[in-house]
């Protein structure tokens, strides 16, 4: 783990330069340019904002947009920079064959690329929250934390899912499946408040519901789009029952997916 | 001195075949429990236990067949992939030429690759800055450096290319088949930077070519790699030599295989054959150096043809044109039939190598009634010693050394040698 991060700070020139090529490379010959990146997280929480007028979604005493695009923010940033990264090794084939670096620069470029956009996203959000009177209290400090969160769970995903990619591409043909399910298990439609109340304080599946809401925050999503959410929106620091659970998870993960990783990596070059 | 690349019994295997899909895995897994026994798929060996020290500062060429393992052991040097037993130690750091503009972004302007391609082979965004203009300068790219590399010419990326890797600082340089780039300008410019690198920066440098010619001027030391394991090591010359006297046998029965390239045929004549006498006039195919011979030429000319003259060419096996013996001045008549002639020449004077003839026939004017190359491949042997005294190129030219032109000429030039002269150049001229 520790040597993830020496070979990240050894290469931050190069994982920099890669990042602002993905970038420039992306927008260069598109007339919407950055645009783009704002505009998924917006297309979504239309489409959120219409659904709710008919099926009804208590978003509590934060506007429902407001809540929704807070939630989309942390959600995209995590989705795409996994499922970048699980590409990542396969799509620098050519790199891969002719010139070595440590092969983590992929899955660590694919994430600080879609950091930037998760920046732009951010700025959308200020403004968002500057229009409905929101103001932020000192508790948003934690949002840095709660992105590094949620880019190590994205690594944690991305660096086996890539190497593993580089010997079956069924995981890069899995993937998008896998995160489109993951996106109606995480609280980005509706808050967490309402699994929480209908779980912990209803007990709406009996006996089970205290077992079945451990499950839910197994997602390290659920605890890093609700932490979010609380630190921007609400004032709160994020609720650490939530959390636990997938922190807990992220951290046993990670850095067996990154030795998985460090294992396969030296038969990139033969097998890609 | 110490190694500053070392391998010691490095082997490196490929496994052969197509990855297994799913359903073909479970029907083996099923044939497997039923007691069916699979045979494992044998792994190819790119390298067989391959021992090399490689001694700072020393250029050294590695060269071989096509399959022999040379770029899988650039790639195992560059630390791309991984050697399957034995160990490779290196100490320093490795500017890989493996294939210039590997990592150029067709999207990106000539100076937004020069950095993203600079850093990619390990260069300091600061280093970079620094030596900006000289790499733009170095692929005279200066008015298109703004503009997206995918309106540049083939040639022009792989200026760019080469322009960036060979700025590189590092102690070890790898250059995989790089040297052939861009127009005949840039190809000299290009040597001339390597020749800079090589002899000037003291780097250490290794160099896959199948251009021999280049690693014998290039190299002070090469490695002749066959079937993944070193057959030959020491002077460039001595295992160039090796190597051609070992390709020869694969050009020949190409050449067999491939049979003749004619690039003119008419239906003036039907071509039979050329074929090479040695000294003792025995057919062969190969003849010593300097030792007299004799080129047959057959043919059957299908109708009366007038004024025709011959040119039998040697060229060496990458196609360099080096002699065409010719009868321009003096056509002559054929009848219809069979023909034959001869070209006798006193002492072959190519230096030991396979060649091959072109036959042209036709009129002086330009007409070709026959034209074709890669015929009859041949080899001239050395007849001893021959090596050491002359080293590089195609041929001897006979002549003599004064030692002591500083001091006043002892006799004047003996004019019966002037004759002899003349009698042996006619000799070399066809008998009909």
């Amino acid at each position: 783990m520790i040597s993830l991060i020496r070979h990240a700070a050894n290469h931050r020139e190069l994982i920099a330069t890669l990042a602002w090529k993905n970038i420039i490379v992306r927008y260069k010959q598109a007339y919407l340019g950055v645009a783009w990146s704002v505009l998924k997280p917006v297309m979504f929480m239309l489409i959120f904002m219409m659904m709710r007028s008919f099926v009804g979604i208590d978003s509590g005493p934060v506007p429902y947009p407001l809540l929704t695009f807070a939630a989309l923010a942390p959600w995209i940033l995590f989705q795409e920079s996994a499922s970048e990264g699980i590409h990542s090794v396969v799509s620098n084939a050519l790199l891969i064959k002719k010139i070595y670096f440590p092969r983590e620069v992929f899955p660590l470029t694919a994430v600080v690329t879609k950091l930037v956009e998760f920046g732009i996203n951010c700025m959308i959000l200020a403004v968002m929250m500057a229009w409905y009177h929101v103001v932020p209290t000192w508790q948003i400090l934690w949002v840095p934390a709660l992105v590094l969160y949620a880019l190590l769970a994205s690594l944690a995903i991305s660096l086996a899912g890539s190497a593993l990619n580089v010997y079956y591409r069924d995981i890069a043909a899995a993937m998008p499946v896998a995160l489109s399910l993951m996106m109606y298990v995480s609280p980005i439609i509706y808050p967490l408040e309402l699994v929480k109340t209908k779980l912990l304080v209803q007990h709406a599946a009996g006996a089970w519901s205290g077992l079945l809401f451990d499950l839910y925050t197994l997602n390290p999503l659920a605890g890093i789009i609700d932490g979010f959410q609380r630190a921007v929106l609400k004032g709160l620091s994020p609720d650490w029952d939530v959390i636990a659970h997938g922190l807990l998870v992220t951290t046993i993960v990670l850095p067996f997916s990154y030795a998985y990783f460090k294992k396969a990596e030296a038969y990139f070059a033969d097998v890609i | 001195m110490t190694a500053i690349i070392r391998f010691d019994e490095v082997t490196k295997e490929f496994g052969l075949g197509q990855l297994q899909t799913f359903r073909h895995a479970a029907v083996q897994l099923a044939q497997r429990m039923r007691g069916v026994k699979i045979p494992k798929p044998q792994p190819f060996c790119a390298l067989r236990e391959v021992d090399l020290a490689i001694e700072a500062g020393e250029v050294v060429g590695i060269i071989g067949q096509n399959g022999a393992g040379k770029s899988t052991l650039l790639k195992l040097l560059a630390n791309i992939s991984q050697p399957t037993r034995g160990r490779i130690t290196v100490q320093g750091r490795i500017a890989p030429l493996i294939e210039v503009g590997a990592g150029l972004v067709q999207d990106l302007t000539g100076r937004e690759n020069i950095y993203v391609n600079g850093v990619i082979l390990g260069m300091r965004k600061r280093e970079i800055d620094r030596r900006l203009d000289e790499i733009v300068s170095f692929a005279e790219l200066e008015q298109f450096i703004d503009t997206p590399i995918k309106r540049y010419s083939s040639g022009m990326q792989i200026r760019l290319g080469f322009s960036i890797a060979t700025c590189v600082e590092s102690e070890i340089l790898i250059v995989d088949e790089v040297l052939a780039v861009g127009d005949l300008a840039f190809q000299r410019k290009c040597f001339d930077r390597m020749e800079d690198l090589i002899k000037r920066q003291n780097r250490t440098v290794l160099i896959v070519s199948h251009n021999v010619r280049q690693i014998e001027r290039l190299c002070d030391r090469a490695i002749l790699l066959e079937r993944g394991q070193v057959v030959k090591d020491g002077e460039p010359t001595d295992v160039c030599a090796a190597f051609y006297d070992r390709s020869n046998e694969k050009i020949k029965s190409e050449a067999v295989r491939l049979g003749q390239r004619a690039l003119t045929v008419t239906d003036d004549l039907v071509f039979q054959k050329v074929e090479l006498f040695d000294d003792q006039d025995r057919p062969a195919d190969r003849v010593a150096f300097l030792k007299p011979c004799r080129i047959r030429l057959k043919f059957e000319a299908r109708h009366r043809l007038r004024g025709i003259a011959f040119m039998i060419g040697i060229h060496t096996t990458d196609f360099v044109y080096v002699t065409s013996n010719n009868t321009m001045d003096r056509p002559i008549d054929i009848p219809p039939g069979t023909k034959t002639i001869d070209l006798r020449l006193d002492a072959m004077r190519l230096l030991p190598g396979a060649y091959s003839f072109r036959i042209w026939i036709g009129t002086p004017e330009g007409r070709a009634s026959y034209d074709a190359e890669n015929l009859c491949t041949f080899q001239v042997t050395s007849s001893g010693g021959v090596r050491g005294r002359q080293q590089f190129g195609v041929v001897h030219l006979d002549g003599s050394f004064d030692l002591h032109a500083d001091e006043p000429a002892k006799a004047p030039l003996d004019p019966r040698i002037a004759a002899l002269d003349a009698r042996a150049d006619a000799q070399s001229q066809f008998h009909r």
